[in-house]
C-alpha cells in the first residue's frame, strides 16, 4: 500500500474572539493518496474551508491551529514560513470561490500566471509567458495569445475560474485544493468549468481536495468523500458508500432524501430543517441531534464517535446507522 | 483618453468661471475698498485719492459689470493692481511671493505622501500592534491640533526651550533665510512640518484604511497561496492597489496645503502668498485677494484632473468613454 | 450566503452566523438597542475618560468665573507678569489680568461657539439633507452643485474673507462657521435618506398611503440619528479649531471679548520670555478638540450594529 500524499490528524482551528473562542474544526483526520480525489462537502460554517486555509498557513493570526498535516513525509502545521512558501503554489496549489475577486485587478492575467510560473522555476521571462499562453489554451480559452495579455475585469466569470485553474496547473503541483471552485459561477458555466477541473487534474496526475457544498458536484468527480459537520468528519467512505450505501442522517438530508417530519420549513432552500449549529455553543451529545429526525435518548449523551459500518473503509458519525439504513431503504424503493 | 481629459478640462474651466463669480462676488462685499476710504480721515484720503480709487476699483458700477471686466483682464494676464503694496501689478507681487509659498508647499507634500504611504502600509500590516496604536493616537492628536497651535508650539521647543537646554538654535524659528542651502533648510524645516501635520494625520489614516481593506481581499490570499514572500505580496500586490484611492486625496490635500498656508505663513512670518492674502484681506485690497483665490481654485482644479489621469494610469478598470 | 469571502470575512462570517441563530431565536440573549450601544461604548475606556473631561472642562469654563473674585478685564494694579500663585493659578498677563479667569472666560465663549455652530450645523444639514435625499429635485441639485463649488473654492480662503466683513462677535462667528460648514453633515443625512427610503420598511409605509412628512418623522429620522449625533459631536471638535484659528488670525472673536484663539494671539508677543502662557490656552484648544473626536468616534463605533466586534 502506497503512503498516502496528505495525512490530516487530529486537525483543531480555534478562533479568538471578545466574544469567545469559537471552534471551527474540531480534531478532524484524513488521508489523501497520490492522484486520488477527495470531496470535502458539508453546509457553510463546517469548517470545510478552514481545513484548506488552515493546510496550506493561510488562516488569520487570531487562529489557534493543532494537530498535524504531513504532505509528502513534510509537516506544514506550525512549519515556518519559509518552509510554507516553497510549497504552496509549488506542490499544493489552490483554486479559490470567487474568480471575480481571487484574481489582482490590476495586473494582467498573463503576468499573475508567469508570477506563479518564474517563483518556483528557473525560467526565462520569455519562456514563462509562452507557458501561461499554453496554459490559457489548455483550460480552454479562446485567442489565448491575445487575452494573456488582458485584466481580470476583462475576463468573464467563467473565464477567470479557468485563468486561475491555469494558474493552479502552471507549476504542475502533486494537490490540488479547489475551495467551492463552482460555487460563485453561472450554473450553465459551472459544468464547463467542472469538465476543466477534471482535466486539469488528469493533465497533472495531482491528488484534488475539492470542497464543495453541493453533492451534484461531486458525483462525477470525487473518489472518496468526507462530509463535515460542526468541524467535524460525520461520514467518510467512497463514493458509492456515501450516495447508494448512505450511513448518516446529515448526508441523507444533503442527498434530499430524508423524510420531511418536522412542522418547521425553512424559507431557504435548505433540505435539512434548521440552520448549522452556533459554534461558540455546540448542543450537548450529537451536535445535529436538535436538526435530526432519527435522534433519539442516547443522543443528549455524548457526541458519537465515528463508527466503522459494515467493518470497511465506510464510518460514520452516528449511533443510528441500521435506523438510516432503513430509510434509505424505505425511500429508495 | 484624450476625448475625456479634453471634456474635463472643459467642464473644469466651466466651473472655474462660476467659481471666480461667487468668490468675486463675496469678496468685492466683504473687502470693499469704500469701507477703507469711509475709515480713512480726509486729510490723509483727500478727494483726488478718492476718485482714483472710485475709478480704479470701478466703485460707480456694479459688482457684476465689474465682474465681466475683472475677468477681461484676467484672462489676458492682468490680475490687476497691488494698491496697498506700491501699486504694483498683482502678477509681479506674486511672482516674488508664491516660489516661496511653493517652497514650502512641495517638499511637504511629497513628505505627507511618502510618510503617510509607510505609516499606512504598517499600521495596516501591524493592525492592532503597539505601534499601530501609537500611530492612531498620534494621528488623532494631529487631527486635534491647531495648525497654528503646533507651529507655536515648535517655535517654544526650538526657540525656547531647546536654547534653554543646549544653548544652540538649529532651526529659525520665523522668517525666510536663505544666506546659503543650508541656512535655507533651516528657514523651512519648521513651518514644513506645521504645514504637514494635518495631512500627515489624515493621510496615514486613510492609507491605513486603504491598505487594510486591500490586505483583506481575496487575491492577497491568493498571491499568497501562489508561495510568493510576504515583501512582495504587500509592496506588490496590495500597494499597487491601495494606492488608487490615495492619489484622490493627495490631489485634495495639495489645495489644502496652499490654502493652508495662510496660517502657517502668519505663525512663521513668511513672505509667500498665504500671509499677504491675510495681510490683503485686513487692507481691504480686493485684487490681491481675488488673484490669490482664483489662483488656489485653479490649481485644485488641475490637482484634481491629474488625479482623475493618475486614477486611470493606476487602474485598468477604469475607462475613459 | 457566501462561503468564504477573506481571511477576516471568514471570522466574520462565522460571527454572523452566530449572530443570525440568535436573532432567529435558537440562542437568545435579547438586548435591547440602547443596552447594546452602552455596553459597546463602555468598551473603549478613552470615550469614557473624554466624556467625563468634557463635561468637567465645560462646567469649570461656566462655573470658574463666576466662582473668581476676577473679571476677564479686571486690570489688578501692580501684578502684571506674575507666575502662578495660590490666588492666581495660572499668573497674570502683562497688564495684570488673571490668566486662569481669561482662559477660563475664553473657553466658554470657544464653548459656545462650537456648540451653536455644532446645532445649526446639525440642523440645517439635516433639513437640506433629507428633504434632497427624500425628494431630489432643485434642492438635490442645489445641494450638489454647492458640493462640486465647495470642491474647488479654498474654503479657508472664503472663510476669512467673509468673515472680515460678517465676523467679530461671538454669535456671528458662530453663524459664519455654520453657514460654511452644514454641506458636510447635509451630504451624510442625504446618503442615509436615499439608502432608508429603498428599504423595505419605507417602502411598505408609502405603498400604505403614508404622508411625506409623517414617513420621515416616523420612520427615516429615528434611524438616522446615530450617524447625526456622530457628526454632531465631531463637529464641536472641528468648530472649536476653526473658530481658534480665525480668532488667532484677528478674524474671530475680537477682543477684549476672550476667545481661546485670540488670548493666545494677544499673548503672543511674550512667546520668548513668557511661553507658557502662550501654549496654556492652546492646551485647552487641544484638549477639547482630542475629547469630541474620541467620543465621536467611539460613538460611531457604538451605534454602527453593523461594526460589532469594536476594537
Amino acid at each position: 500500500m502506497t503512503a498516502p500524499l496528505l495525512s490530516v490528524k487530529d486537525l483543531s482551528v480555534t478562533f479568538r474572539s471578545d466574544d469567545g473562542d469559537l471552534t471551527a474544526v474540531r480534531g478532524m483526520s484524513f488521508d489523501v493518496m497520490p492522484g486520488e480525489v477527495l470531496a470535502v462537502v458539508g453546509e457553510s460554517g463546517s469548517g470545510k474551508s478552514v481545513t484548506s486555509l488552515a493546510i496550506m498557513g493561510l488562516l488569520p493570526r487570531s487562529a489557534r491551529v493543532s494537530g498535524s498535516a504531513m504532505f509528502d513525509g513534510r509537516e506544514l502545521i506550525g512549519a515556518d514560513l519559509k518552509q510554507l512558501r516553497k510549497i504552496r503554489g509549488k506542490d499544493i496549489a489552490m483554486i479559490f470561490q470567487d474568480p471575480m475577486t481571487a484574481l489582482n485587478p490590476v495586473f494582467t492575467i498573463g503576468s499573475q500566471i508567469v508570477e506563479a510560473i518564474t517563483l518556483h522555476n528557473d525560467m526565462s521571462d520569455k519562456a514563462a509567458w509562452e507557458r501561461a499562453t499554453e496554459l490559457l489554451n489548455l483550460v480552454g480559452i479562446p485567442d489565448p495569445k491575445r487575452r494573456v495579455k488582458l485584466y481580470p475585469h476583462e475576463y468573464s466569470g467563467g473565464m477567470r475560474q479557468r485563468a486561475m485553474i491555469a494558474m493552479a496547473m502552471a507549476n504542475e503541483p502533486k494537490l490540488l485544493i479547489a475551495d467551492e471552485p463552482t460555487t460563485a459561477l453561472d450554473v450553465t458555466i459551472q459544468a464547463q468549468v467542472l469538465q476543466v477541473i477534471r482535466k486539469a487534474q488528469a493533465v497533472t496526475g495531482a491528488a484534488m481536495v475539492l470542497i464543495t457544498h453541493d453533492l451534484g458536484v461531486v458525483a462525477g468527480l470525487a473518489d472518496r468523500v468526507n462530509v463535515m459537520y460542526a468541524g467535524a468528519v460525520f461520514e467518510s467512505g467512497d463514493i458509492d458508500d456515501i450516495f447508494y450505501r448512505t450511513a448518516n442522517p446529515y448526508t441523507l438530508g444533503l442527498l434530499g432524501s430524508i423524510p420531511i417530519l418536522t412542522a418547521r420549513v425553512s424559507d431557504k432552500l435548505t433540505p435539512i430543517p434548521g440552520a448549522p449549529p452556533n459554534l461558540r455553543r455546540l448542543p450537548e451529545g450529537c451536535p445535529f441531534r436538535p436538526r435530526c429526525v432519527f435522534a433519539t435518548e442516547v443522543c443528549h449523551g455524548s457526541e458519537p464517535d465515528l463508527m466503522a459500518v459494515n467493518g470497511g473503509r465506510h464510518r460514520s458519525r452516528c449511533y443510528h446507522i441500521d435506523k438510516v439504513a432503513e430509510a434509505r431503504a424505505g425511500s429508495t424503493v | 483618453m484624450l476625448a475625456y481629459t479634453v471634456r474635463r478640462l472643459f467642464s473644469s474651466v466651466v466651473l472655474l468661471f462660476i467659481g471666480t463669480a461667487v468668490v468675486f462676488g463675496l469678496t468685492s462685499i466683504s473687502s470693499n475698498p469704500e469701507l477703507l476710504l469711509a475709515t480713512c480721515p480726509p486729510t490723509r484720503c483727500g478727494a483726488e485719492f478718492r476718485s482714483e480709487m472710485i475709478q480704479m476699483y470701478q466703485l460707480d458700477k456694479t459688482i457684476p459689470e465689474r465682474y465681466v471686466s475683472w475677468l477681461g483682464d484676467a484672462v489676458q494676464g492682468d490680475l490687476g493692481t497691488a494698491v496697498r503694496d506700491g501699486r504694483r501689478p498683482v502678477t509681479e507681487v506674486l511672482g516674488e511671493r508664491l516660489p516661496k509659498t511653493l517652497l514650502l508647499a512641495i517638499p511637504a507634500f511629497v513628505l505627507t505622501a511618502l510618510i503617510a504611504v509607510a505609516l499606512g502600509v504598517y499600521s495596516a500590516v501591524r493592525q492592532y500592534s503597539v505601534g499601530d496604536n501609537a500611530l492612531t493616537a498620534f494621528s488623532f492628536i494631529g487631527i486635534s491640533m491647531p495648525t497654528f497651535f503646533f507651529g507655536l508650539l515648535l517655535q517654544v521647543f526650538w526657540g525656547v526651550w531647546w536654547q534653554e537646554w543646549t544653548g544652540t538654535r538649529p532651526f529659525y524659528v520665523t522668517g525666510y533665510h536663505n544666506a546659503d542651502f543650508m541656512d535655507l533648510v533651516s528657514s523651512l524645516t519648521l513651518p514644513v512640518a506645521t504645514l504637514m501635520l494635518v495631512s500627515v494625520a489624515g493621510e496615514s489614516r486613510f492609507g491605513r484604511a486603504s491598505m487594510l481593506e486591500v490586505i483583506n481581499s481575496e487575491y492577497i490570499r491568493t498571491a499568497r497561496a501562489k508561495g510568493l514572500p510576504e515583501r512582495k505580496v504587500i509592496f506588490h500586490h496590495a500597494l499597487r492597489n491601495a494606492l488608487i484611492p490615495l492619489v484622490t486625496i493627495w490631489a485634495l490635500d495639495f489645495a489644502l496645503l496652499l490654502s493652508g498656508s495662510v496660517i502657517t505663513e502668519t505663525v512663521f512670518a513668511w513672505p509667500g502668498i498665504g500671509s499677504y492674502f491675510l495681510r490683503s484681506i485686513t487692507n481691504y485690497d480686493l485684487d490681491p485677494v481675488m488673484a490669490i483665490m482664483v489662483f488656489t481654485a485653479a490649481i485644485t482644479i488641475m490637482f484634481n484632473l491629474i488625479a482623475d489621469v493618475m486614477y486611470g494610469v493606476l487602474d485598468p478598470r477604469v475607462r475613459y468613454d | 450566503m457566501t462561503d468564504l469571502g477573506s481571511r477576516q470575512q471568514l471570522e466574520m462570517a462565522i460571527e454572523a452566523e452566530a449572530a443570525a441563530l440568535e436573532a432567529e431565536g435558537l440562542d437568545i440573549e435579547a438586548r435591547s438597542m440602547r443596552r447594546q450601544t452602552w455596553d459597546r461604548f463602555r468598551k473603549h475606556p478613552v470615550a469614557v475618560v473624554s466624556l467625563f473631561l468634557l463635561l468637567a472642562l465645560t462646567t469649570a469654563f461656566w462655573v470658574g468665573p463666576w466662582l473668581s473674585p476676577y473679571t476677564y478685564d479686571q486690570v489688578l494694579a501692580g501684578l502684571p507678569n506674575e507666575g502662578p500663585s495660590l490666588s492666581h493659578p495660572f499668573g497674570t498677563d502683562q497688564i495684570g489680568r488673571d490668566l486662569m479667569v481669561r482662559v477660563f472666560t475664553g473657553g466658554q465663549i470657544s464653548m459656545t461657539i462650537a456648540i451653536v455652530v455644532a446645532l445649526l450645523t446639525t440642523f440645517i444639514g439635516t433639513v437640506i439633507g433629507a428633504v434632497a435625499g427624500f425628494f431630489g429635485g432643485w434642492v438635490d441639485n442645489v445641494l450638489s452643485a454647492l458640493t462640486n463649488l465647495f470642491l474647488i473654492v479654498p474654503g479657508l480662503l472664503v472663510l476669512l474673507v467673509v468673515a472680515i466683513k460678517w465676523g467679530g462677535g461671538v454669535y456671528s462667528t458662530a453663524v459664519i462657521l455654520a453657514l460654511l460648514a452644514w454641506p458636510v453633515i447635509a451630504r451624510v443625512v442625504r446618503g442615509l435618506f436615499i439608502q432608508f427610503k429603498e428599504q423595505e420598511f419605507v417602502q411598505a409605509a408609502i405603498a400604505a398611503g403614508a404622508k411625506p412628512g409623517r414617513i420621515m418623522f416616523r420612520h427615516i429620522i429615528p434611524n438616522t440619528f446615530g450617524p447625526i449625533i456622530v457628526n454632531a459631536t465631531l463637529a464641536v471638535g472641528a468648530a472649536i479649531v476653526i473658530e481658534s484659528t480665525l480668532s488667532f488670525l484677528g478674524l474671530g472673536v475680537r477682543p477684549p471679548t476672550p476667545s481661546l484663539g485670540n488670548i493666545i494671539q494677544d499673548y503672543r508677543g511674550a512667546i520668548d520670555s513668557d511661553p507658557t502662557k502662550v501654549l496654556l490656552p492652546g492646551l485647552f484648544v487641544v484638549l477639547i478638540t482630542l475629547c469630541a473626536n474620541f467620543l465621536g468616534d467611539a460613538l460611531r463605533d457604538a451605534l454602527d450594529p453593523t461594526s460589532r466586534r469594536g476594537h
